[in-house]
């Protein structure tokens, strides 16, 4: 059963087409990823999907519930986990929990009772009496996180949640994501970080200028571009003989060269690779330099809009 | 319920920022205790502490005759047997401790040498026979009075202080000089030793009879202050205080209204606000949260000014009922005055502008009948020029049950109060609602 159903939404501001007929379906339980470049549009459709904006055209269904017609309920089963900090710095983490706990209805013994699982989850109980404000920029993202999970939402919507922290924050955040998916919640998430989209994800979503582009597995995406891998090397000394030689090996499809750095297209560089150590040292010519580009989905929006996801 | 919590949230914020605190309970009540200090050492008499004037008194006049009154019905408790005895007695006398420091030299001599060392401001010599010569009907008693040529002050009020117990004594002898002129020329003479008597007993019987020798010579100087009039003092200054007070507290609820009704702008920027959207709340749910709290923020500093002021400076607001309705009216209007302004703005940066310009502008047009509230006859157009703003009425009402007004008596400012109020908060509410949805 879809968790989230999206058909055909449609978002402009003024002239500014930001979303222009993006449907997809995400399946309970899984994480799905919305990945593309700033200005792609993965804001505003997720805003749509929060009941935060509304859109001119299209609807959306969260468990079955209707982003148009029926806001409330959506937010009801919905935890929002937004881009940037939207924490009260001037109060505890505690008292931030306690208060976000109180507008998701929560109260009593329950509230007190879900706010001390939340700061075990994220690991601030030490620190719960601390001020926001105190706080390192990867402790108000685990705040910031902890705020969308003191409900139990069945689907939790990530905009962008490691942007500006440390790596260490960072792991922490991808591994708490994952832990989610396995508590069963329905996770969207959106990222311009393709390692990020590419470990999470069971389902990639490529969005540009508004629009969906691709979508499907990292394996079904890669597959679409079916670009194969790419190794780059520069040898001492050059030796015309040898690359005759690779242009020989099995599964070598492609060699050329410029300004002594050698582009040679693999089907599977792993099979390939020891090969071509082999044949250099039997000719005593050093490799002096490797670079190996597995297919990924960098290559794939690259082949798919001629742009890096990186510009 | 969710309504209450987004106000708490919002109380505890603002109470627990040092820099609101001290705007809102701070400076209105720093301001008005500046004025207590400026008004209450006036109002409770303390003047200038102005220090004592060190006088030197030389008596050389040691064998004038006797007050034939005697020691025991000089009023005052002063303790002389003649003229001159009495003038040192006077200057050494408490009613002049708090002014003069006094003291003695055995001759003028000595007496002049402690002022050229500037051990004295003053020296007041009074030469033997001053006595003798003031009971003279054609003698010429003068006393010499010797000061340090760099100072002013003090010697200006030994100066004063000596005039008007030598007029009140030259103005006896020329009256009775001019009597007995007249009893010589009409008789065959007059016996000087008699007329000398006459001097003494007239002068004797002045003094007998006033009963109060410091009110007598000094009143001018030091006026008795009976009971009555400490208390008017005291009510003179609450009489300033009061009406400053209230200004200050009506002055700083508007700023306050409006620096609480920035928080949903602030809140916007911290997005906060639209994390608030995204919990399952109705929308009216939420800003009714957030004016809540600017209404319970306005209402607990304005009681807590007004509670100060009773408690701190004394001031009397007036009947309860009156104050309540009143107090009710400021909050209201207060509150909804930050909400409506805040909701033109586009975000905090903008704020500057109206905490800058729109409050102290509209705050001082209000404030006007507070500080022409000393000048005799201000001009007519001011009192409508107060009332073009809300502030104005505030006041105008504050006033009013500040002077023991009934509710019936401050209705029409009550009533102007609650319309502007609607108006602001309907426009508030429209353009807030507007903007977020």
């Amino acid at each position: 059963m879809s968790a989230i159903h999206v058909q055909n939404l449609y978002k402009s501001f003024g002239e500014i087409q930001a979303v222009q007929g993006v449907s997809f379906d995400v399946m309970q339980g899984e994480i799905f990823s919305l990945l593309g470049p700033n200005g792609a549009g993965k804001t505003t459709t997720i805003s749509m999907l929060a009941t935060l904006l509304r859109p001119d055209q299209g609807d959306a269904f969260i468990m079955g519930k209707s982003i148009r017609s029926d806001p409330m309920g959506v937010k009801a089963v919905l935890g929002m986990v937004p881009q940037e900090i939207a924490l009260y710095e001037d109060l505890s983490a505690r008292e931030n929990l306690t208060f976000w706990g109180k507008m998701y209805g929560l109260r009593g013994a329950e509230l007190k009772r879900r706010v001390n699982e939340v700061l075990e989850i994220i690991g601030l109980t030490d620190r719960a009496g601390g001020r926001v404000s105190k706080f390192s920029g990867g402790m108000k993202r685990r705040v910031n996180i902890g705020v969308a999970l003191l409900h139990k939402p069945q689907v939790i919507y990530m905009d962008e949640p490691t942007v500006g922290i440390d790596p260490q924050s960072r792991r922490n955040i991808l591994d708490s994501v994952v832990a989610l998916k396995d508590q069963g919640m329905t996770v969207l998430y959106t990222t311009h970080n393709m390692e990020e989209a590419q470990e999470l994800s069971d389902h990639i979503a490529i969005m540009d200028h508004g629009q969906m582009i691709a979508s499907g597995t990292h394996d079904e995406l890669v597959k679409i571009v079916g670009e194969m891998a790419r190794i780059t090397v520069t040898l001492l000394p050059e030796n015309q003989d040898l690359l005759a030689e690779w242009r020989g090996i099995d599964g070598v499809e492609q060699i050329t060269s410029e300004d002594g750095v050698h582009s040679i297209l693999v089907e599977d560089s792993n099979r390939v690779l020891p090969r071509l150590f082999e044949t250099a040292n039997a000719r005593r010519v050093r490799i002096t330099s490797i670079d190996i580009q597995e297919p990924n989905l960098e290559s794939v929006f690259l082949h798919l809009t001629g742009r890096a996801l990186r510009d | 319920m969710k309504a209450l919590d987004i106000a708490l949230k919002d109380l505890t914020r603002s109470f627990r920022s040092l820099f609101a605190v001290m705007f809102m309970f701070g400076l209105p009540l720093l301001v008005t205790g500046l004025f207590a200090l400026m008004f209450g050492r006036i109002g409770a008499n303390e003047g200038f502490d102005l220090p004592r004037v060190k006088v030197v008194v030389a008596n050389q006049d040691l064998h004038g005759p006797r007050l034939q009154a005697g020691s025991k019905n000089i009023p005052g408790g002063i303790k002389a047997d003649t003229l001159s005895e009495l003038m040192v007695a006077v200057l050494e006398s408490e009613d002049m401790a708090d002014l003069l420091e006094v003291s003695r030299a055995p001759d003028g001599a000595a007496a002049r040498a402690v002022v050229d060392n500037r051990l004295a401001q003053v020296a007041i010599i009074i030469p033997e026979g001053f006595s003798r010569q003031f009971a003279d009907q054609y003698g010429k008693a003068e006393v010499e009075f010797y000061q340090d040529p760099t100072l002013t002050i003090g010697p200006s009020i030994v100066k004063s202080i000596l005039s008007q117990f030598l007029d009140g004594l030259s103005g006896i002898k020329i009256s009775l000089d001019t009597v007995i002129d007249v009893v010589n020329t009409s008789s065959s003479g007059a016996n000087p030793a008699l007329v000398g008597n006459f001097i003494q007993r007239y002068l004797d019987s002045s003094i007998t009879q006033t009963s109060d020798l410091r009110e007598t010579l000094l009143d001018e100087r030091l006026p008795a202050k009976p009971q009555a009039d400490e208390k008017k003092e005291e009510n003179n200054l609450v009489g300033i205080l009061g009406p400053i007070m209230g200004g200050m507290a009506i002055f700083y609820a508007f700023y306050t209204g409006t620096a609480a009704a920035e928080s949903i702008l602030r809140e916007e920027e911290e997005r906060t606000l639209p994390r608030l959207f995204t919990t399952p709340i109705k929308q009216s749910t939420i800003l009714s949260g957030k004016f809540l709290a600017v209404f319970l923020t306005v209402f607990v500093q304005f009681i807590v000014l007004l509670v100060a002021g009773r408690l701190i400076f004394q001031i009397q607001w007036g009947g309860l009922a009156a104050l309540g309705l009143l107090v009710v009216s400021v909050v209201v209007v207060a509150s909804s005055f930050g909400i409506f302004t805040n909701s033109f703005l586009k975000d905090t940066k903008q704020g500057g502008i109206v905490f800058g310009g729109v409050l102290t502008l509209t705050g001082m047009i209000g404030m006007m009948r507070i500080f022409t509230m000393g000048v005799a006859s201000p001009p007519p157009m001011l009192s409508t020029i107060t009332l073009l703003v809300p502030q104005g009425w505030a006041i105008r009402g504050l006033l009013q049950v500040m002077d023991g007004a009934l509710i019936s008596d401050v209705v029409l400012s009550v009533l102007v109060m609650f319309t502007w109020a609607v108006l602001f908060f309907v426009i508030g509410i429209w353009r807030f609602n507007r903007r977020y949805v």
